[in-house]
């Protein structure tokens, strides 16, 4: 069974030969492969080698599509800092009041910013690994674009103050994550993960997850899953046990939940949704090879099946690769 | 009508209460914060007692309601902009002299996002909550050098240094602090950290006196050793 036909087995509920594991690896695939982290942000091909050598040496059954969390707000118009050994950062933001959200323009995923790059990433991997091997392409959810349009703390306020500005800005994020998410299930990506940091409980309440953030998310799914999205993955960080139970509602096929949910409580508040996750990130870099294959067993024995084994959330640049080893160990030698 | 309406502010103006207070600023409430907070000075309520039996207890208010899963930064960077709204505009020009502002070395801490990280928000609400607290807060602002802690500790006559951090790529910069303090003599300065990534780590791996969880846990913990 190839890694595509066991994951979206997973995902349809057929049989599969072992759980999947799909441990969130991005920038750590440029440091195991002897790359810069600027380096792997800047250059496709250094982003496509990384994750294909990685696939390969440790057997993960998803790579991915990502450059960094900046990306698409450079592409809007943010300006950027580029450290060499770490993921670059927003130094100027292009909203700085509310006249300026009716100036911004959609980026062209095809031409503006580094957009092009994952754009050619993605479409080598997919020629690479053809479909033996998942290529999930990442993209923001809308609040979590918006914030870094304008500003984590302005944005924030913004929802208490000037609630008109922050649904612009909104329609204004969705429009641009949906033509880049095009643009990528277009250049070969089976599915997308809309990763969403700003939306999880721990930073707004779950009210403005449930009315601004889960009707577009909804929109969104429906309209990517009519692209071609094999599967719709959600990555929400935190505590997320009150918007759990809303996520089958806005039509996701896969969770991923952060090591303070238990997988338990996740299998429980969810339904047809299946669960990715969730060790602690920083065990990766902390712990020896056996400690994490012995969590990563209890979290098989936790799951009982509607699972993928993974990080949990994005795993630290720092992390030892015989952890990643040891995590893919543990799904390769548990039994289902 | 008009009279009625007029009448009925009134009662209201001249029937606000701490209490009022209290649930303004845990609300969010920036500007009814504040004008209740004038009312009650206007009418004889002492800056102090709105620190102590208003501002303090909303704060408590605020950490009693905010458990694991219900803690979200919205609701206490709203609660912490009215409550620093009400200390600058309405109790600072009438504390000007009191001694309960004055800055007190054993209640000083430096505060700063570690060097390799810009993330500032948590910071900054840390720093809301612990001025409202009557700590004294010197904010060394971001991607700050274990350095510069430690010399901001030694200029300000600090006790404590918290260091934010939202990356684990920052963890060698935090450990570094430690050993600068004691190469200065300044042992008895305890360092806390906090921050989505490194509050997964223990106080050993960072070499710090204490990991915080969230803002009211470090709250709790300076709270234990100013006290």
């Amino acid at each position: 069974m190839t890694s595509y036909e066991r994951v979206l087995n997973t995902i349809e509920g057929k049989g599969i030969d072992r759980v999947s594991a799909a441990p969130e690896i991005f920038g750590l695939s440029a440091r195991i492969n002897g790359y810069t982290i600027k380096q792997y942000v800047t250059d496709a091909q250094t982003l496509a080698l990384c994750q294909i050598k990685s696939q390969q040496v440790f057997g993960c059954d998803i790579v991915f599509a990502f450059a960094d969390t900046a990306l698409e707000a450079e592409a809007v118009g943010c300006r950027l800092y580029y450290p060499d050994n770490a993921y670059p950062y927003i130094v100027d933001h292009i909203i700085k009041t509310s006249k300026d959200i009716d100036k911004l323009k959609i980026p062209d995923p095809f031409r503006d910013g580094r957009m092009p790059l994952v754009v050619e990433a993605c479409r080598s991997m997919h020629n690479e690994l053809k479909d033996d091997c998942v290529v999930t392409a990442c993209v923001p959810g809308p609040i979590s674009l918006a914030a870094q349009l304008s500003g984590l703390e302005t944005f924030m306020f913004l929802i208490a103050d000037d609630l008109d500005s922050v649904e612009k800005i909104l329609n204004f994020s969705e429009d641009v994550i949906m033509r880049y998410a095009e643009a990528l299930l277009k250049s070969g990506a089976h599915s997308i993960m809309l990763f969403d940091p700003v939306a999880s409980p721990a930073v707004v309440p779950p009210s403005v997850f449930k009315d601004l953030e889960a009707p577009r998310l909804k929109r969104m799914t429906d309209a990517l899953r009519a692209m071609g999205s094999k599967f719709l993955w959600l990555s929400i960080a935190g505590a997320t046990q009150k918007i759990l139970p809303l996520f089958s509602g806005i039509g996701i096929d896969l969770a991923t939940v952060d090591y303070v949910v238990p997988i338990s409580d996740a299998i429980r508040l969810t339904e047809g949704v299946i669960i990715n996750g969730n060790i602690k990130p920083l065990s990766f870099v902390t712990a020896q090879p056996d400690e994490i294959k012995q969590i990563a067993i209890n979290c098989l024995n936790e799951a009982k099946g509607r699972f993928i084994l993974g990080s949990g959330c994005e795993m630290p640049l720092e992390s030892k690769p015989e952890n990643i080893g040891a995590l893919i160990d543990a799904a390769v030698s548990s039994p289902l | 009508m008009i009279i009625t309406t007029v009448f009925s502010i009134i009662i209201t103006m001249n029937g606000y209460s701490l209490e009022h207070l209290i649930t303004a600023v845990v609300a969010g409430q920036n500007d009814r914060a504040v004008s209740i907070a004038e009312v009650l000075l206007k009418n004889g309520t002492s800056p102090e007692s709105l620190i102590q039996d208003g501002l303090t207890v909303a704060l408590r208010s605020l950490d009693a309601k905010c458990t694991a899963e219900e803690f979200n930064l919205l609701e206490i960077m709203l609660a912490g902009r009215a409550m620093m709204t009400v200390m600058d505009n309405v109790i600072a020009t009438h504390l000007l002299s009191s001694s309960t502002i004055e800055p007190v070395p054993e209640k000083t801490i430096i505060i700063g996002t570690i060097k390799g990280d810009i993330h500032e928000l948590g910071k900054n609400v840390v720093k809301m909550m612990l001025k409202a607290q009557g700590l004294r807060v010197i904010d060394i602002g971001k991607d700050a050098s274990p350095e510069s802690f430690v010399k901001a500790a030694m200029l300000e006559s600090a006790r404590f240094i918290g260091v934010s951090s939202l990356i684990t790529l920052t963890m060698p910069f935090i450990r570094e602090i430690r050993p600068l303090l004691n190469d200065t003599g300044l042992d008895n300065v305890k360092i806390l950290a906090g921050g989505a990534a490194i509050q997964q780590a223990s106080p050993s791996d960072l070499n710090v006196d204490f990991v915080a969880q969230d803002v009211f846990d470090a709250v709790h913990y300076l709270n234990g050793l100013t006290s």
